[in-house]
């Protein structure tokens, strides 16, 4: 299999330079700026959110509570951490996990998921054609994965398990497990930054 | 610091440990940089994640949220002021770290151990007070006057007793070096007027446990003993620790 080589087919900007500008301005108090920086950040928000829960209604107020909180905390954003991107959907996907948690209705939410896992069509909104090649992008290093590793990845991830959790799913030894989430990250960051690089 | 703690990285970016583990984890990551730096790289990819996941929200939520934020005042930039002592917050995040790393050792990945007591044999009705035992544990651990004594055991290994007067309620945490053998079990004791009544026994084989007592701060001492399996009505061997509460 081929290691992180492979360039994405289009050229394209650095991954979202504008959310940083966006919510420094934010955390001076600029609604307008959080208005631009809803538009660039919300449907990711609402879909990762909508994506670990399954459920419109509850994604809904969730994403509204994270959108508000980036508000409420954007002076605590440390750019030597990372980018804004990253630190948002840091806080909207442990925000998912926490509701899954707390609501403890795994059976409920399993049965719900073959109705509810169709995305909404995303074609008339700004911004589509970069965060399209992103999209593509991320699919593409999700297919650069092993099995295993993809499976682990994205069971916590998209679906809020914990690793004992997805430990018991694959059948898989918690050791295992552990180290398959860090390994496959790993070859997701290399893939996406050899994308950026192209 | 376990070492053992380095291997969550993975699951600490995608969300996947629970509480307890998180903590003992975000401890580990403000003493070691460079795992600081992996777990901040590995954010990174991971919050891309959320690219594939993309979805149009309802045209709503944008009026209400814009609404929201002009009523919502904003944080300061850090460096304000802490509302509690640092000093506070550190033994507190050390405590639950503490248990943090008994039950990771206990193996249990998710849930605090029970006590084999004769009460709780039936593994629903364990599973049930683990959960349940658990935000018990977390509860106290938090609580605001906490106060926590330490002491070695004979045996080797400690073990930690912290009580909070407020909740009524205390946390007893035994970490033992190696189990006492087959026919042989830790005990835990809460002593009155001199007189030991049980706080149960760990199962054979097991070396560590977080055991919540209610009315723990009540008890002048914690007494552990090793009695053979499964535990005695009242202890027949000399103490391996005791612990004097108040």
């Amino acid at each position: 299999m081929p290691e992180h080589l492979r360039p994405v087919p289009t050229p394209r900007e650095p991954a979202d330079p504008q959310p940083d500008a966006l919510l420094r301005a934010v955390a001076d108090g600029d609604e307008r700026a959080f208005g631009r920086l809803y538009d660039l950040v919300a449907p990711r928000v609402y879909g990762l959110i909508r994506r670990v829960l399954r459920d419109p209604a509850q994604a809904e107020e969730v994403a509204q509570e994270v959108l508000v909180e980036i508000w409420r905390t954007a002076a605590r954003f440390d750019p030597d951490r990372g980018s804004a991107s990253a630190w948002i959907f840091t806080i909207a996907h442990r925000r998912a996990v926490d509701r899954v948690r707390s609501e403890q209705a795994a059976a409920d939410r399993t049965v719900r998921a073959g109705v509810a896992a169709v995305d909404t069509p995303y074609d008339e909104v700004a911004d589509e054609v970069a965060i399209r090649l992103e999209r593509q992008q991320v699919r593409h290093c999700l297919d650069e994965l092993t099995e295993l590793q993809r499976q682990a990845v994205t069971l916590a991830y998209y679906q809020g398990h914990t690793y004992p959790q997805v430990s018991e799913l694959l059948d898989v030894p918690l050791p295992t497990v552990k180290t398959r989430m860090r390994d496959g990250l790993i070859r997701l960051r290399d893939c996406l930054s050899a994308g950026v690089a192209a | 610091m376990n070492p053992d703690v380095h291997t969550l990285v993975g699951p600490y970016v995608l969300d996947a440990l629970d509480d307890v583990e998180r903590a003992a984890f975000t401890r580990h990551l403000r003493e070691c940089e460079p795992c600081r730096i992996e777990a901040d790289e590995l954010r990174e990819a991971a919050g891309r994640l959320a690219d594939g996941a993309w979805s149009v929200p309802p045209p709503r939520l944008k009026a209400t949220v814009l609404a929201a934020i002009t009523e919502t005042r904003q944080l300061p930039p850090p460096g304000a002021p802490p509302l509690r002592s640092a000093a506070a917050r550190t033994t507190r995040f050390r405590l639950i770290t503490a248990a943090a790393v008994v039950v990771a050792a206990a193996g249990a990945g998710t849930a605090v151990h029970v006590l084999q007591n004769q009460r709780v044999r039936d593994a629903q009705s364990a599973a049930a007070a683990a959960q349940a035992s658990e935000a018990r544990v977390r509860a106290v651990l938090t609580a605001p006057d906490l106060s926590v004594r330490e002491q070695p055991l004979a045996s080797g290994g400690r073990v930690t007793v912290a009580g909070s007067a407020l909740l009524g309620a205390g946390v007893i945490m035994l970490a033992a070096d190696a189990s006492p053998g087959t026919d042989r079990v830790y005990q835990l004791w809460t002593i009155r007027d001199g007189t030991p009544s049980s706080a149960g026994a760990l199962a054979a084989g097991q070396s560590t446990i977080v055991q919540v007592v209610e009315g723990l701060p009540t008890a002048s001492e914690v007494g552990v003993t090793i009695e053979p399996a499964p535990g005695s009505a009242a202890p027949t061997t000399p103490l391996d620790a005791l612990v004097r509460i108040s």
